[in-house]
């Protein structure tokens, strides 16, 4: 039966993390790229700031990956390829020497060079409102060496530290235009970046424009397109609409519901994007019920992650196993998800003290999706005795309970990094105070698991490492991983030459328009 | 005229300090902070702690009030916590497109009152006046999103007349700006159209029902002249009342509809800046809701009594 | 001379504009669908076909048909069934928020007229506060305070329409107070309340009851919109409101989870208005003839 073939051999795709090259609006032969065209872009919501150290939010990197470059780049399989660094070499494991790519040249005509890179790192280390000093806490110093060579000496070893730089932590910004209009930066980033567009304008609300550099240092492919409008559209309803009726040409999310009649739909070409995220609960070890491990393991046998997959996101995505998406090179497809078993779920109930189920809270945000999942989670639970009374809140307030630690068990949709390291470490290590680990989990074994897997540098060893890690998490739960969503990106037929990473971004480099 | 226009401002002053207490205690009472809330994903609690201490968040809360009053007194409205952004500037750029939809909802809600009022009134109690009354319920008798998607399936995707989403200024380019706002205009005219198609055809009955209308007809005027030349006049009165004082609602109240349809206006400003937790912004804005509100209420009332002799001369 | 209105004059007159408003055209109309929707509300239990709450993963977004008159939504729980328990919360909704206006706005009102001077004031000022406060902002904010349920929608939307009820409660007292009999049972030493209670109180109950009829409702539809920004009743129990926000992306594919909803909305806000607008012409002296 080819129709299920094909389907068999599309799912193992995605889940090896293979790009579906085949989906893409990919050019037929002999057609070339034309230059030329404005391509319409609808977002959920508009960026928040053109200032890359200052960024929080996931929508800036979307324009930023156009306008700026970081210093390594990735490719479809997650690997890590030259960006503004030509090449880089480790010396020792605290040193990183990147050699700078020459004849870069900055939207605003300044040069691009390791004096350049240098203040980069020092303004997001230095900034009072820099958001980036997390990510590069590990750097001690930043030294030019010459022209085009930097030497990062960091404070211990970071085999994570790689990965990082490929998005804001590694982005270059003009130093002259810092200088200048510093203050300015946030809502005007003209002459700023060093990539295939450069900033027109934002107009705030409405639209914003960046347009072709025509004096870009990669002279191979692209940037074909004019220009580049993105435009901010909250409904969901009404940006799939808009792309329907060619009132946009892009779309960065399509609904789960939705995806389905997409695809069926003929004027609009859906790709697939598999992301590096995860979408779990976090239970609370602090306090009751979840500061029992049987209770904890109670909810996870009683959960069918399958159906939940199925079901609510209509197998938009695959069931987690862990934090680990496979997309990833760490990713280890013989541990399988926890699957349903109520048998074993009433008796860790029994183990935990509660043979008669016990009731509890079930925190989330209160977004559609969201909601149908608490619902189904709610029935399931119901079969196994366990009473979860579900509240809805605010995002705000949802970041507040979830730091606070004032929950039982709550939503936690964590958008997903290049680097295992990145869906790990700051949820799962022991860290006093407030930090992103809800849970308040504490496992001495799982602490020194993940100091290794800093201190290591190879893959293999490291995959190895983050195997036990994923295995450890499913006893322990801290979480319970529902799945690894799949990104359908949306495209008007005249779309072409659109390569998806698996992180999400959307880069219009080679991009044009029929 | 004038003491009673004093009296009036006077008694503004401690409505809007109720308001703007109102929001503050009821902001800060609500789980959420905004630093938490801007930098998600972030780890590091010395920025964090750092940034609210440079905005004062980390100060008592009656010191915080106090700080923010003082400020507003000197003109100064404050910035928004997320993107810095002048509370003023953010308001003076989201009211144009707000201002021109409730104008132009209300023109729609005209164009549906008047012959839906009209006809109601003159032909009392008959089947003209129960089709136009119920036709005229129409608009607020499903929610406002409900109406808005309908809108937007018929015109928008399948029509294709007009565009679905997104904002273009009428007064830069009329024509696509018009037809930008046309769905927003209709989904919020429809709505109001009701109020006012009561209110017309009330006031036409009062209106009907004077002495002066049955003099008129006695003389044998035509009953068109008498509709048009001394009714319609008179019972406009309220309609324009209703319409100023909804005006205030349109404007900061719109918001479902500026969501749906992507329009930049001052009640999604809003409505997003309490979500974001955004203290300075929501409360800038609310007042100046509030204020636009009294004082729209305030002009009517002095039409009122510019038009009513007996109020002026109280 | 004082002009003295027996009671009994009263109670004739308000059986007779009861009579009028039985006799306009569209009442009888508004009070079938009021009744009807009571009566749902009072017996989901029985007359729902399937547990509202049954979800059916494998039945999702199923056509109307036999085993479903309505149709299935997007988790396979019946449609038929969640309109009619959902008939509880939207008229809860709209009932309990108006009665709580009414009752705090009519004691505010009542306060208000009576004491004068500057407790009027203070109170005229607080509930001017209240209505240029952006209602989205209050019942938003007070979703975040007291949780984002049902009860902390209706105590929102009570909070909202409370200043309507305060003002007309305030402008009978007004009109009372300047009657004769009034001037005189104070004269003869009736305390206040008893005066209020008798007097004002008969008086005001007409305009009151329009109000409220209309408010009902606004309010009813209130909660769907409030649903919008994600307030109201909480899951999985669903109001029409609700429902039609959660069926919103659903339109093209399944157009039953919004309209069989709406349409419950649409006729019951419609049934109320005919009622309010009834009454209300009933009431109105010049509309005679």
């Amino acid at each position: 039966m080819p129709a299920s073939r094909r389907q068999f051999l599309k799912t193992c795709a995605v889940v090896s993390g293979v790009p579906l090259l085949g989906l893409a609006p990919r050019a037929a032969r002999g057609d070339t790229p034309k230059k030329g065209g404005t391509l319409r872009v609808g977002f959920y919501i508009e960026a928040a700031t053109m200032d890359p150290h200052l960024s929080g939010s996931k929508i800036d990197r979307q324009v930023y990956h156009n306008i700026y470059e970081p210093l390594v780049t990735l490719d479809t399989s997650l690997g890590i390829r030259p960006g503004l660094a030509e090449s880089w070499s480790q010396p020792d494991p605290r040193t990183l020497v990147f050699k700078l790519r020459r004849g870069v040249k900055f939207h605003d005509g300044t040069e691009f060079n390791a004096e350049a890179a240098k203040f980069n790192f020092e303004r997001m280390k230095s900034e009072p409102k820099s958001v980036r000093k997390g990510e590069v806490a590990n750097i001690d110093t930043v030294e030019v060496v010459d022209a085009h060579t930097l030497k990062v000496n960091l404070k211990k070893a970071d085999a994570a530290l790689l990965a990082t730089l490929t998005d804001r932590a590694g982005m270059m910004v003009s130093p002259k235009v810092v200088q200048e209009r510093g203050a300015e930066l946030q809502r005007n980033a003209r002459g700023a970046g060093t990539g295939p567009f450069e900033f027109v304008e934002w107009v705030k609300d409405s639209h914003l424009v960046i347009k072709r550099n025509d004096a870009y240092w990669n002279k191979q492919g692209g940037p074909y397109l004019d220009r580049v409008r993105y435009r901010p559209i909250p409904d969901d309803v009404v940006k799939l609409q808009s792309l329907q009726s060619g009132e946009i040409d892009v779309m960065d999310y399509v609904q789960p519901r939705d995806v389905a009649a997409v695809k069926a739909d003929k004027n609009v070409v859906v790709v697939d994007v598999p992301s590096l995220a995860d979408f779990a609960y976090q239970l609370n070890h602090t306090r009751p019920p979840f500061n029992t491990r049987a209770l904890r393991q109670a909810v996870a046998y009683a959960l069918d992650i399958e159906q939940i997959v199925k079901g609510v996101w209509l197998n938009v995505g695959v069931p987690a196993n862990g934090p680990i998406p496979p997309t990833s090179w760490a990713y280890d497809k013989s541990i399988p998800p926890i699957k349903r078993d109520l048998a074993k779920a009433k008796a860790k109930l029994a183990e935990g003290g509660q043979p008669n189920g016990f009731a509890f809270t079930l925190t989330t945000n209160n977004i559609p999706i969201n909601i149908q999942e608490a619902e189904v989670i709610q029935a399931q639970l119901r079969e196994a005795g366990i009473t979860a009374k579900v509240k809805l809140v605010d995002s705000a307030t949802l970041i507040s309970e979830g730091n606070a630690k004032n929950f039982e068990m709550i939503s936690y949709q964590w958008s997903g990094r290049p680097d295992p390291d990145g869906n790990i470490y700051q949820f799962f290590r022991t860290t006093p105070g407030t930090s992103l680990n809800w849970s308040g989990i504490s496992n001495p074994q799982l602490d020194a698991l993940l100091d290794r897997t800093r201190e290591v540098s190879g893959q293999a060893e490291r995959r190895k490492l983050y195997g036990e890690v994923t295995k450890l998490l499913q006893d322990e739960l801290p979480m319970v991983f529902i799945i690894h969503p799949i990104e359908p990106k949306a495209f008007s037929p005249r779309v072409q030459g659109y390569e998806p990473i698996p992180d999400g971004m959307m880069r219009f480099k080679d991009v044009w328009l029929r | 005229m004038a003491r009673l226009v004093l009296q009036r401002l006077a008694a503004t002053v401690p409505v809007l300090l109720l308001v703007t207490a109102g929001v503050f205690a009821l902001l800060h009472l609500t789980p959420g902070d905004p630093i938490d809330a801007m930098m998600a994903e972030s780890v590091d609690a010395v920025a964090k702690a750092s940034l609210r201490a440079e905005l004062g968040l980390d100060r008592p809360l009656p010191l915080q009030y106090a700080a923010w009053m003082g400020r507003l007194l000197r003109g100064d409205l404050g910035r928004s916590i997320r993107n810095g952004e002048p509370v003023l500037e953010s308001v003076s750029r989201r009211l144009r497109p707000s201002l021109q939809l409730a104008l132009l909802a209300m023109g729609v809600s005209l164009l549906i009152a008047f012959p839906a009022g009209i006809v109601s009134a003159v032909r009392r109690n008959t089947a003209a006046d129960r089709v136009s009354t119920t036709l005229a319920l129409f608009g607020i008798c499903m929610p406002n999103f409900l109406l808005a998607l309908l809108l937007i399936f018929l015109f928008g995707v399948t029509l294709r007349w007009l565009p679905i989403s997104g904002y273009v200024d009428p007064a830069e380019e009329l024509v696509d700006g018009l037809r930008s706002l046309a769905l927003p205009a209709v989904t919020l005219g429809l709505a109001l159209a009701a109020v006012v198609t009561r209110t017309l055809r009330s006031s036409m009955l009062e209106a009907l029902s004077e002495d002066y209308v049955r003099t008129a007809r006695a003389k044998g005027l035509p009953e068109g002249r008498v509709i048009r030349g001394h009714v319609l006049r008179n019972a406009l009165i309220p309609v324009v009342t209703v319409l100023g004082l909804q005006l205030g609602t349109l404007i900061g109240g719109a918001v479902i509809t500026e969501y749906v349809f992507a329009l930049p206006g001052v009640g999604r400003l809003v409505v997003d800046a309490v979500f974001a937790r955004d203290y300075p912004l929501v409360q800038g804005v609310v007042l100046l809701i509030a204020l636009g509100f009294i004082a729209s209420n305030l002009l009517v009332d002095l039409l009122y009594g510019v038009i009513d002799p007996r109020i002026r001369h109280r | 001379m004082a002009s003295s209105i027996p009671a009994s004059a009263i109670a004739d007159r308000r059986w007779e504009v009861l009579r009028r408003a039985a006799g306009a055209r569209l009442a009888p109309l508004g009070a079938v669908v009021l009744a009807v929707t009571v009566v749902v509300a009072l017996a989901a239990p029985v007359v729902a076909p399937h547990d509202p709450l049954r979800q059916d993963l494998g039945n999702a977004l199923a056509r109307p048909g036999r085993a479903h008159w309505l149709g299935t939504d997007n988790v396979g729980r019946d449609v038929l069934s969640r309109v009619i328990w959902g008939t509880r919360v939207s008229l809860a909704a709209g009932f309990v928020s108006v009665a709580l206006a009414a009752l705090s706005g009519s004691l505010l009102g009542i306060v208000a007229g009576y004491a004068g001077g500057r407790v009027e004031g203070l109170v005229m000022r607080l509930m001017d506060a209240v209505l240029s406060f952006p209602p989205l902002v209050l019942a938003l904010a007070l979703g975040a305070v007291l949780g984002a349920g049902l009860g902390g929608v209706l105590v929102a939307l009570g909070v909202v329409y409370t200043p309507t009820f305060a003002r007309l409660m305030r402008g009978q007292v007004l009109a009372v107070k300047a009657r004769d009999y009034v001037e005189a049972a104070r004269a003869l030493g009736a305390p206040a309340w008893r005066v209020a209670w008798h007097h004002v109180l008969p008086n005001a109950a007409t305009p009151i009851v329009v109000q409220a009829s209309l408010s009902v409702a606004f309010a009813i539809l209130a909660e769907a919109s409030l649903s919008f920004l994600g307030l109201g009743i909480q899951p999985p129990e669903a109001s029409w409101g609700s429902m039609i926000n959660a069926g919103r992306g659903y339109l093209q594919q399944a157009p039953w989870i919004v309209f069989a909803p709406g349409a419950a909305l649409f006729v019951t806000v419609v049934g109320l208005n005919f009622l309010g607008d009834a009454v209300r012409d009933a009431l109105d002296p010049r509309a005679r003839g």
